[in-house]
């Protein structure tokens, strides 16, 4: 259990720098404000999104927690996957895995549409720092 | 030493059922005549490469066109267009394929489109079989629901983007990333016609049931698809090419569902192997 809330800790810190490091998101993410969970099945992370930024990353938040905009659900074997240098077909996104595999899509879709080209390139930053399930 | 393309663009224009359109297209070449249709909502710079590519200009004429409400070629010019939804129907798009065709006074074109350019290319085979020498529909299906979205024009959101970054999963994460970014770059300046040309792709385009009156002996199919397109899977394919007498199938590997945009020197092998059939089972040696 302590190794696997140390490499929960150590995704964090990866996502984050990733994330925060990337020309991409940086240079276009000025607006890039909103809140969103993985639920990975073994484990969900709450991720809270502010002006390109991470502003927090909550592990396997309680019910009443926190909130957030939308949610991607699916398999751990399917995020594993993902996760994957160059993913096989079908787990290369997340249009691609919700209309083929079992990745659902729920909330207020409007948001993540309002932030979609800055949320698929911080989608395939997992494709380096792995997922943490 | 200033670097010119061969590549010239021109416009014509055509009557289609009554529209007037004046059209813009793109051409480079000699030979059998190669008529390329871009996917839904681009344009034809998605050819950027087979248009310039010597090994195949030397002995095809290919020529790759903006539809109507596309990149160059303006909404129809006699019509107030903006006083209604576009919704492009499989009547109309054959009918301005035709009447491009005939307009350039092309004998026997081979016509060749990706996504809703493939499932028209199907269309052209059911309806105009003696028009066409043979057609290559590129990740194309007998039916291909699930794209006719609001979310494309969202006045909530960036229209732009979202097209863009909308299709971004639907190439392979391994075609080269310059070429994915061309791709999506095209897909930023057509959100207004791209829902409409998905009313066809995923709505009006059915041909289910259908398939069997297609006469591939006469005008031979052959269908190329890329396993990393989600929204017509090989298997789609496959199972399309399957129905229809004289219908071949080439599944693509490592690519996804703009090939000749995200990856041509990888499509261009698959390409090379459909124009192959096609010449063994015409009989003629193209150029």
């Amino acid at each position: 259990m302590a190794a696997e809330t140390a490499a929960a800790e150590r995704w964090i810190e990866e996502f984050r720098r990733a994330t925060d490091e990337d020309p991409e998101i940086q240079a276009h993410g000025k607006y890039y404000s909103c809140s969103y969970l993985l639920d990975m099945e073994e484990h969900s992370y709450l991720v809270k999104m502010h002006g390109g930024k991470v502003e927090e990353i909550l592990v396997d938040p309680g019910p009443l927690d926190d909130r957030y905009q939308f949610a991607l659900r699916a398999s751990a074997g399917t995020w594993r996957k993902f996760g994957e240098e160059v993913p096989e077909p079908m787990y290369h996104g997340i249009w691609s895995a919700s209309f083929q595999r079992d990745l659902k899509l729920e909330g207020d879709l409007l948001v993540l549409m309002q932030n979609l080209r800055c949320f698929t390139r911080q989608f395939e930053l997992l494709r380096k720092t792995g997922v943490p399930v | 030493m200033a670097q010119f393309s061969p590549v010239t663009g021109r416009y014509v224009t055509i009557d289609v059922l009554g529209d007037e359109c004046k059209v813009f297209f793109l051409e480079n070449g000699e030979g059998q005549p190669l008529v390329c249709q871009h996917t839904a909502g681009c344009h034809n710079h998605q050819w950027r490469d087979l248009l310039e590519d010597e090994e195949i200009t030397s002995r095809y004429r290919v020529i790759a066109y903006d539809l109507a409400r596309h990149g160059k070629s303006d909404p129809p010019r006699n019509k107030e267009w903006w006083k209604e939804e576009y919704r492009l129907t499989a009547d109309y798009y054959t009918a301005f394929i035709v009447a491009f065709c005939d307009a350039l006074e092309l004998e026997e074109p081979i016509f060749m489109g990706s996504s809703f350019g493939g499932n028209v290319a199907l269309q052209l085979a059911l309806r105009h079989p003696d028009r066409f020498k043979a057609v290559i529909p590129v990740e194309a299906a007998e039916y291909s629901p699930g794209f006719f979205l609001d979310w494309w024009q969202h006045p909530q959101a960036n229209a732009a983007q979202v097209c863009a970054s909308g299709v971004w999963d639907l190439m392979a994460p391994q075609s080269p990333e310059k070429d994915r970014w061309a791709t999506w770059f095209y897909y930023t300046q057509g959100s207004e016609a791209f829902r409409g040309d998905l009313y066809f792709y995923s709505v009006d385009h059915d041909l289910r049931g259908k398939l069997d009156q297609i006469d591939g002996e006469k005008c031979p199919v052959i269908m190329l698809t890329g396993d990393y397109d989600y929204l017509t899977t090989p298997e789609d394919s496959k199972r399309t090419a399957d129905q229809i007498r004289g219908g071949e199938f080439i599944e693509m590997e490592g690519i996804g569902h703009f090939p000749m945009s995200e990856n041509y020197p990888l499509f261009k092998r698959y390409l090379q192997q459909a124009l192959r059939r096609i010449e063994e089972r015409t009989g003629a040696r193209a150029g």
